[in-house]
């Protein structure tokens, strides 16, 4: 080999060899006689052909993979990827082999890659040291989370709670922080101190860690006005100065402890220094302005280009997008799974904006989106759409499980809007929250009636409370007609409230918003207890009507659901027999583990459960094959017109035979003409209700109807 | 003489490097840092009076940065999963990376549960350890600082692999 070509290659420290025989990776020099090369291959120095054997097993095994190429026919090359091998002085070599394969000859080339592994051994460890800290961050906040809302929720259990706390508490790895409703500090363990350069034993003019922490979320969160207003969660990084010379980021997480009538009673913060995390990014400058998961710009990065994009001052929207349910999908596909929704959202999402549009992920869940260069709502809907549609299709877990989610979108235009980042970033932060419906895609637009809307929920939830306490509410009951026997064996519970000065409100007007404010537990927990009282009544005064109940879809989620029904059968000592659940078709797609767990076991304990609004969801023969139930409720927008419409006639036929094959009984619901019960009559349904027989009725009422219609 | 490649595999920063580094040397260090590609040491244990070299293939931690590579495993004789016992996610990444393997070999495992030296932290209960025990072939708390049960552990799967023959 000429001596120049010889240099050049010992320059790129490289050892170029010419492969014998593929099939036992024999080899002969070409080029190469480095030192090391001479360390790794003694034989090299003899110019002789030797053998790829276990003395580099690494290498041996590659020649597996590089005889794919060497044994093929066309013009092709493989890499081993990086490996390590030290040689007899103890110098760890690390290197890459290449196999070519070029105009029918082989050559396995092996290159010495100190200067490209060391490289890629910094990014790295960088970036596994922040996913380091961050896995041990969230481990640690979750772990005392559980452990401190057990004290808290528990009280009773607890002899001291102060002292319990405090033993929780003290030896974290971070700063906790735990107040009453109004952020009076009630406990606080020391590092909160170090953390903020305080002397816990100092009473001085320093400002209270509490205080500090609320000021920077005041200063430096467009959302904190929400945040408080609607008692929610939050956690994200913030930023504490103090002069001359401290600067500190810190991680911070609050959680509100809510009693059942969703009012605070305590909150905790959690507070990590993450400054050295912060330096670590700030090392590496891509991941300053970058999601490490997603790749994609972060939330600091976004407000960046907000800001550019209103200097340029010309029109756009920005949207924010926030995934339904995500904490419940991160507990059941655990962290993993929560990180590979958010890659494949991200993915799905970025492929079908113009390059002109921006994307980042700016909160745990959420991304927000600048639509460059669209100032009109329709065609920003247009685009919404389009995004929504690209989410339609199943994701697929680490498992290899299909599910699906749903996205919260709000949206807000600039200039028309707001004109400045932190107005533009509240205003979407408040329309995804206002739009949001569980389980279903929701697009928010941001007008001056989303905000009026936001403080009308907060009203209401604060009427709802003083109704719950002031028991406002009544149950009415709507009788079930079995039309085989022609008597009344059922009756649906209904909720109605009766307002001080607005009057009778119907629970569409209030059961949608108290399902957003969680008052709907406390809620459904009255109806359920109420339920109970009316069974045993009529039960006593000799009518064996069974009281049908409807669980919202939050319910079905409530944990002590099931005890809480049990426990009322005992103290009411009512027959589990008189008692029926009835739960939507959404709640059996959405949450068919759930519901199948809490159903099985209502069932056991003797009560019945029913579907209701069939036909309306997206319910299978599938999912009613699986589920344990006993009825299915024709929803009464196939009743309507059942008499004229054909097509409703086919469908009503088609559920009842269904139904009837798989052993369940069928009611139609809002009958109001004896045309339709006629039909329903002669399609084999087994139970009507409906205006023709009663509208829903108070207690008393319901007896006088028993009485006459027996 | 017998020679058994052993990979070692897990997610990033558990303490693979680490384990071997104490098997074969006996040493520890105690600043973390992150291999890159593979790296495969050799050591002779004794199983029934017969030497078993056991080329130990340490293999870059799983995670967003470098992902599962089943060509790594092939003429495996069997495998360690190493999880860190302070961090949860650890455990379930191995058993991520656990369900990849037998996917492409049946080969005998061993789950290693490192860093026994540090303070228990009840990330991992019992009853979630015990529900992924029967996994694997065996399981050992090791400390690769401390040097406890880390040769109880080469041991074993060199046992393991001379049982599989």
């Amino acid at each position: 080999m000429d001596s120049t070509l010889l240099d050049i290659v010992n320059s790129l420290q490289q050892i170029v060899l010419e492969v014998v025989d593929s099939s036992t990776g024999e080899v002969c020099y070409v080029a190469g006689d480095s030192k090391w090369a001479i360390d790794l291959f003694p034989l090299l120095n003899k110019q002789q052909s030797f053998i790829i054997d276990e003395h580099t097993p690494f290498l041996q095994d590659f020649i597996i993979d590089a005889q794919q190429v060497w044994q093929g026919d066309s013009n092709t090359s493989v890499k081993s990827g990086f490996w390590t091998e030290v040689t007899s002085d103890k110098t760890e070599l690390h290197l890459e082999a290449t196999a070519i394969r070029h105009n029918d000859r082989n050559i396995l080339l092996i290159a010495n890659l100190a200067g490209e592994f060391k490289a890629r051994q910094t990014t790295l460890q960088s970036a596994r040291e922040l996913l380091l800290s961050n896995d041990r961050l969230i481990e640690q906040n979750e772990y005392l989370h559980t452990r401190i809302l057990a004290i808290l929720k528990n009280p009773e259990q607890q002899n001291d709670m102060l002292l319990s706390l405090t033993k929780a508490i003290d030896n974290a790895g971070f700063s906790v922080l735990i107040t009453d409703d109004k952020f009076n500090t009630t406990i606080e363990n020391p590092i909160t101190y170090t953390l903020f350069n305080q002397n816990r034993d100092s009473s001085g003019s320093e400002s209270k860690p509490i205080d500090l922490i609320l000021n920077l979320m005041k200063s430096q969160l467009p959302e904190f006005d929400r945040i408080m207003s609607t008692k929610s969660e939050w956690a994200g990084e913030l930023c504490w100065m103090l002069p001359p010379s401290t600067l500190k980021w810190l991680k911070v997480a609050l959680y509100p402890v809510k009693n059942e009538l969703n009012e605070i009673r305590h909150w905790i913060i959690f507070i990590n220094d993450i400054s050295n995390v912060k330096y670590l990014v700030q090392k590496n400058e891509q991941l300053a302005f970058q999601d490490m998961l997603t790749k994609l710009p972060n939330r600091f990065s976004f407000w960046q280009m907000i800001d550019q994009k209103i200097t340029d001052n010309n029109p756009f929207y920005i949207l924010y997008l926030d995934i339904n349910k995500f904490r419940s999908h991160n507990e059941y596909y655990g962290h993993d799974g929560g990180d590979k929704l958010l890659i494949d959202l991200s993915e799905r999402i970025r492929s079908i904006l113009k390059s002109s549009d921006d994307i980042a992920r700016v909160g745990s869940d959420e991304f927000a989106i600048i639509l460059s260069n669209v100032n009109n709502q329709h065609e920003c809907r247009v685009i919404l759409e389009r995004i929504l549609k690209c989410t339609n299709n199943a994701f697929i877990s680490n498992q290899g499980e299909n599910f699906n989610i749903s996205l919260s979108v709000g949206a807000a235009n600039y200039p028309n809007d707001a004109s400045n980042v932190e107005e533009l970033m509240s205003f979407v932060d408040l329309c995804a929250y206002t739009g949001k419906v569980k389980n279903k895609n929701s697009i928010q637009f941001y007008s001056q009636s989303i905000k009026d809307a936001s403080l009308r929920v907060i009203e209401l939830e604060k009427e709802l409370r003083e109704a719950i306490k002031n028991q406002e509410f009544e149950l009415y009951l709507q009788p079930i007609i079995n039309l085989e026997q022609n008597s009344i064996q059922k009756a649906e519970a209904l909720i109605r409230w009766n307002h001080p000065e607005k009057g009778l409100i119907s629970p569409i007007n209030f059961i949608p918003e108290a399902e957003k404010s969680e008052l709907i537990n406390a809620i459904g927990h009255w109806v359920i207890k109420s339920a109970c009282i009316l069974a045993k009544k009529l039960d006593d005064n000799g009518y064996r009507i069974k009281i049908s109940i409807n669980l919202s879809p939050s319910q079905v989620l409530e944990e002590n659901l099931f005890s809480f029904i049990h426990t009322c059968i005992k103290k009411y000592k009512v027959d589990p027999d008189l008692l029926e659940l009835e739960v939507t078709e959404g709640v059996l797609v959405n949450d068919y583990v759930t519901a199948e767990k809490l159903l099985s076991k209502i069932r056991a304990i003797g009560m019945t459960v029913s579907i209701d609004d069939f036909g309306t969801g997206y319910s299978s023969l599938a999912y009613l094959k699986k589920l344990p139930l006993d009825f299915v409720k024709i929803d009464k927008s196939f009743v309507n017109d059942i008499v004229i419409d054909e097509s409703d006639k086919a469908i009503v036929r088609a559920i009842i035979a269904m139904a009837h094959n798989l052993h369940l009984g069928v009611i139609a619901e809002g009958v109001e003409t004896e045309g339709q019960l006629s039909f329903l009559r002669k399609t084999s349904c087994n139970a009507v209700q409906g205006y023709l027989y009663s509208r829903p009725i108070k207690y008393d009422n319901f007896l006088m109807f028993l009485k006459s219609f027996s | 003489m017998i020679q058994k490649k052993i990979c070692l595999l897990g997610a990033s920063s558990v303490g693979k490097t680490s384990l071997v580094k104490q098997f074969v040397e006996g040493i520890f260090n105690e600043k973390y840092l992150t291999s890159i590609g593979v790296k495969v040491d050799k050591k002779l244990v004794s199983v029934d009076n017969q030497e078993v070299q056991l080329m130990l293939w340490d293999v870059e931690g799983y995670d967003r940065y470098n992902v599962f590579q089943e060509k790594y495993l092939r003429g495996a004789a069997a495998y360690i999963i190493v999880v860190d016992q302070s961090r949860k996610t650890s455990l379930l990444e191995g058993l991520d990376i656990h369900t990849l393997v037998r996917k492409i070999t049946n080969v005998p495992s061993i789950l290693a549960i490192n860093k026994s030296d540090l303070q228990a932290n009840n990330l991992l209960e019992d009853d979630e350890i015990n529900q992924f025990l029967k996994l694997f072939n065996r399981q050992f708390n090791t400390s690769a600082k401390t040097g406890n049960n880390v040769e109880e552990l080469f041991q074993a799967i060199a046992e393991l692999t001379i049982e599989g023959d």
